[in-house]
């Protein structure tokens, strides 16, 4: 910050350490936006839930406590039923940029502008990696699955994935679930590589599947009369500035998992890399249970979104 | 400057006056929102204080407060103690060690010091007294053993700090069982001292006879402690349900095989612990708002900063590290120090050449101490309540130990070997 | 009083229910574990559930441990600075405590009717989540409705306190 006080100033909440790629690029795009607006923008960033919980930070966006939160969908689906779509497994495509030509197009706009009546502004998403399945019993097969106990967030979603596989979703706080895997409480658990590796759940854990089932996409909410008195050209500087950061997003994150990946092998724990004809065969499985789900949950709205996704999901992995 | 200062004044003058402790902490609160926040929508203070409650891993306490009015009120707790008497009571100050013990083994697997202090303070409180331990002796060994709940494994403040550094847990895990063990010891110390100066008697010495007949008479009584620890080590339950899980054994022992507890007694046990849980609850709510604002006010970059302009060495930055959390310890919520503190402080220590489990140690050690300092201390709140105490008696009971407290801290700050020592033997 | 006597019934049988019935949907969640499948699956709701119940039993309870003299505080030195002063002490505790908790029922109440116009849905019971801010909305009337009868002198709420002094 400058000499002189800035005339909009966002404090904007999340959830993840500072070390993480979303923080990471949080500070990339406060520091790209304050200059290219001549220091009238400035962002404050408030990492690991120092704020509150996600679903406090999102309800400070609507009240107007908190200018911005940058949320993972799988956190807002209280808010906003449509969103839950994200949490309906192998959503994206494996490949990066044809996930991003979905989460770039008439889908993720769709999704976005969803948010708009319900008393915040979606200006974005974000990637923030894809899930994978970890348990201290064998995963070498679909069927080894079943009667698993899978720590779940909560969602109504996930715990149709669990239950498509014929697994046990056991709802529990994350900051307990190491504790649970060490002694059992659950037998795994699901998320992103470098999550893994941070909350060090491989010292509990004996069997990994590089799956990337979930992704895990961020959405950028701002509060609606904070971004209305934005000037349009601020706007469209922030708008573009994040947008303008995600290829720089997924290489970092790319390269944390890879770290990630590596430090995880070193502990010498089972890794298996799920093959592409099974992926096929656990999509089989688990998106119809997820998008049921999904669709009993986010009703007309839902069956709308649901049908602009599979349009340009078979449009990008047709080409 | 001038407006801070009045919140201050305000908030000593509630104190001394003898208003609530609720309103002591959310009268302050509410000026801090209006002097400093005051474009900030006035229903966040609702948001804050619910928010400061409205977590899964708080409900061991509540649970842990009604199983332990329940063996109170029963034969539970009677048998148990009367088991450790013949099995320690030929010891000078052997109630002392059992508390200690005691607390050490519960806080293990309820990483939770304010739940330690609710299961543990009824049941250990009258035999202290009984044993000739003084009142306030009693209390602040009671409070303060509870500490190393967040010290011995598992723990959930390592979980977190592991999160924010990216530090090996089950390395922290290790680390945190010397700390943990060093920290004992030193109240063990200070418990032999006290049975020595204050001429608490030693009992006779049992037969082995004897204890054989304790250990049946406990039969049922012994269940609880292997059903908590046994249930949690082995995978049955979480912590937080080992606490509902208690509870439901206790009535079902006190009322189906002691035959003691009518439904009109569960209703009374009930409601006290009740209002023991919405006495504590409810400061834990200020708490959580106080705590926002402090947050908002980034106060931490402020030390950063200072950290910056004096070169600081290791020697130094812990020495302020260890301040500021104290401060921070003092008034609010250990927890949102960690998530407040760490980030900054973090980065300074790894380019100081400082060993992360080391910091680790360090950090839940100020975290342990920040339950037991007043005036916002939880885990005094906890005794307060579940004994009917005056916040003030169990405060003066607990100087010596505080002042123990800071010993060990200095000790592990300085002498980084305690936290390596045993994390690079089972890790290399 | 007939009044003040209905609602501490119906304060207390609400605290004992809420939380036996907190303490009996844990340990079914436990047991179900152990059957495991998706039968276990069914019990996702109840760690939301039992969360949303805490709350209510907190401030379902803090009015009655108000009356009760229980809440925590420094009360040593009150009664004897009052006396030294000549001023009215307790009262001044109990108008600010009112005014306190006034305010906080106001701003209970726009939180409440805030999230209800949001139309927030908790994520696995799928129920409106103004309901966890009724919790302290309803807790600081139910104090500030003992602070105001204690100003007023109908209940002595210091009673339990007189031991304190030293
Ligand atoms: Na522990
Ligand atoms: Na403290």
């Amino acid at each position: 910050t400058g000499v002189w006080a800035a005339d909009f100033v966002a404090k904007i909440g999340h959830l993840e350490s500072a070390q993480q790629s979303r923080h990471v690029h949080l500070e990339k795009v406060a520091k790209l936006v304050n200059e290219r607006t001549d220091g009238a923008v400035e962002f404050q960033l408030f990492p690991q839930g120092q704020l509150g919980q996600q679903r406090e930070m999102t309800e400070g966006v609507q009240l107007g406590t908190l200018e911005a939160t940058v949320a993972p969908a799988a956190f807002l689906g209280g808010f906003n039923p449509a969103v839950s779509i994200m949490d309906i497994p192998f959503l994206l495509p494996d490949n990066d940029e044809t996930a991003q030509k979905i989460r770039g197009g008439a889908f993720g706009e769709a999704l976005c502008d969803s948010f708009n009546s319900r008393g915040v502004t979606c200006i974005g998403l974000w990637p923030n990696g894809k899930k994978n399945f970890t348990s201290s019993k064998p995963l070498a097969s679909l069927d080894d699955f079943a009667g698993q106990k899978f720590r779940v967030m909560d969602s109504n979603i996930l715990i149709e994935q669990f239950n498509s596989l014929g697994a046990s979703a056991i709802a529990l706080p994350f900051g307990e679930l190491y504790t649970a895997l060490q002694t059992g409480v659950v037998d795994g658990e699901e998320n992103p590589l470098d999550t893994i590796q941070r909350m060090k759940f491989y010292e509990v854990q004996k069997h990994l599947v590089l799956s990337d089932h979930g992704a895990m996409e961020d959405v950028i909410l701002f509060n609606p009369a904070w971004w209305a008195s934005l000037p349009e050209e601020h706007q469209k500087t922030i708008v573009d500035t994040f947008n303008e950061v995600i290829p720089d997003l997924i290489a970092h994150k790319a390269e944390a998992v890879a770290a990630a990946l590596e430090e995880i092998k070193a502990s010498g724990i089972d890794i298996r890399e799920m093959s592409d004809d099974e992926k096929a065969a656990f999509r089989d499985k688990m998106y119809p249970a997820g998008r049921d789900a999904y669709v009993e949950r986010a009703g007309e709205e839902g069956e709308n979104l649901i049908a602009v996704y599979e349009k340009e999901y078979e449009a990008a992995t047709a080409q | 400057m001038i407006l801070f200062a009045l919140v201050i004044i305000v908030a000593v003058l509630l104190l001394v006056l003898g208003f609530e402790m609720f309103l002591v902490l959310g009268v302050p609160a509410l000026m801090i929102k209006e002097f400093f926040y005051g474009n900030l929508p006035d229903p966040v203070v609702i948001q804050k204080v619910l928010g400061g409650i409205n977590h899964t891993t708080l409900l061991a306490i509540p649970f842990f407060i009604l199983a332990a009015e329940l063996m109170g009120e029963g034969q539970i707790a009677r048998r148990l103690t009367g088991l450790v008497k013949v099995l320690v009571g030929h010891l000078r100050g052997g109630m002392g060690y059992t508390t200690i013990g005691g607390s050490m083994a519960f806080g293990s697997v309820s990483g939770s010091a304010p739940a330690t202090v609710a299961a543990m303070a009824r049941m250990v409180y009258p035999e202290m007294r009984k044993a000739g331990f003084s009142d306030k002796f009693s209390l602040g060994l009671i409070v303060s053993s509870a500490e190393t709940a967040l010290l011995i494994p598992p723990s959930i403040t390592f979980i977190i700090y592991g999160w924010m550094t990216g530090t090996s847990v089950a390395k922290l895990f290790v680390g945190g069982l010397a700390v943990g063990l060093v920290l004992g010891l030193a109240f063990a110390i200070m418990a032999a001292l006290e049975a020595r100066r204050s001429g608490v008697e030693r009992g006779p010495r049992t037969s082995w006879k004897e204890r054989v007949l304790a250990i049946r008479d406990a039969g049922w009584a012994l269940g609880m402690p292997i059903i908590i620890l046994g249930g949690i080590y082995s995978g049955y339950f979480t912590p937080t349900e080992a606490a509902a899980v208690s509870v439901v054994y206790a009535i079902f022992v006190e009322g189906v095989i002691f035959r003691e507890l009518t439904l009109r007694k569960l209703f009374a046990v009930t409601e006290r612990a009740a209002i023991s849980t919405a006495i504590i609850f409810i400061l834990l709510a200020m708490g959580g708002l106080l705590s926002y604002f402090i947050t908002l006010a980034q106060v931490p970059s402020a030390i950063t900063a200072f950290l910056e302009a004096i070169h600081a060495g290791p020697i130094m930055f812990l020495l302020i590290v260890n301040v500021s959390f104290l401060i921070a310890g003092m008034f609010i919520d250990p927890n949102s120090a960690l998530l407040i503190l760490v980030p900054p402080l973090y980065p300074v220590a790894l380019a100081l050449g400082i060993d992360p489990v080391h910091f680790g140690m360090i950090v839940t050690l100020n975290i342990s101490i920040g339950m037991i300092t007043p005036p916002f201390g939880l885990d005094i709140f906890v005794a307060s309540s579940t004994l009917s105490k005056p916040v003030l008696t169990i405060i003066s009971g607990l100087w010596p130990f505080i002042i123990a407290n800071l010993i060990v801290l200095a000790i592990i700050t300085y002498v980084p070997d305690i936290s390596t020592f045993l994390p690079n033997l089972v890790f290399g | 009083m007939k009044a003040l006597a209905i609602i501490r019934t119906a304060e207390r049988a609400a605290a004992v229910s809420i939380f036996l019935v907190m303490v009996a949907l844990y340990f079914a969640n436990v047991l179900a574990r152990q059957v495991g499948g998706t039968f276990a699956s069914e019990f996702a709701w109840v760690e939301e559930a039992v969360r949303l119940m805490s709350l209510f039993l907190v401030f379902l309870t803090v009015g009655l441990a108000l009356e009760k003299g229980r809440h925590a505080g420094v009360h040593t030195w009150r009664d004897r600075i009052a006396r030294a002063t000549g001023l009215p002490l307790r009262k001044i505790v109990d108008a600010v405590g009112f005014v306190f908790c006034i305010y906080l029922v106001w701003l209970g109440y726009q939180m409440t009717a805030f999230v209800y116009g949001m139309g927030q849905k908790s994520p696995t019971l799928n129920i409106p989540v103004f309901w966890i801010y009724l919790a302290p909305t309803i807790g600081f009337a139910l104090m500030a409705l003992r602070f105001a009868l204690s100003f007023f002198g109908r209940i002595d709420r210091f009673a339990g306190q007189a031991s304190e002094e030293q």
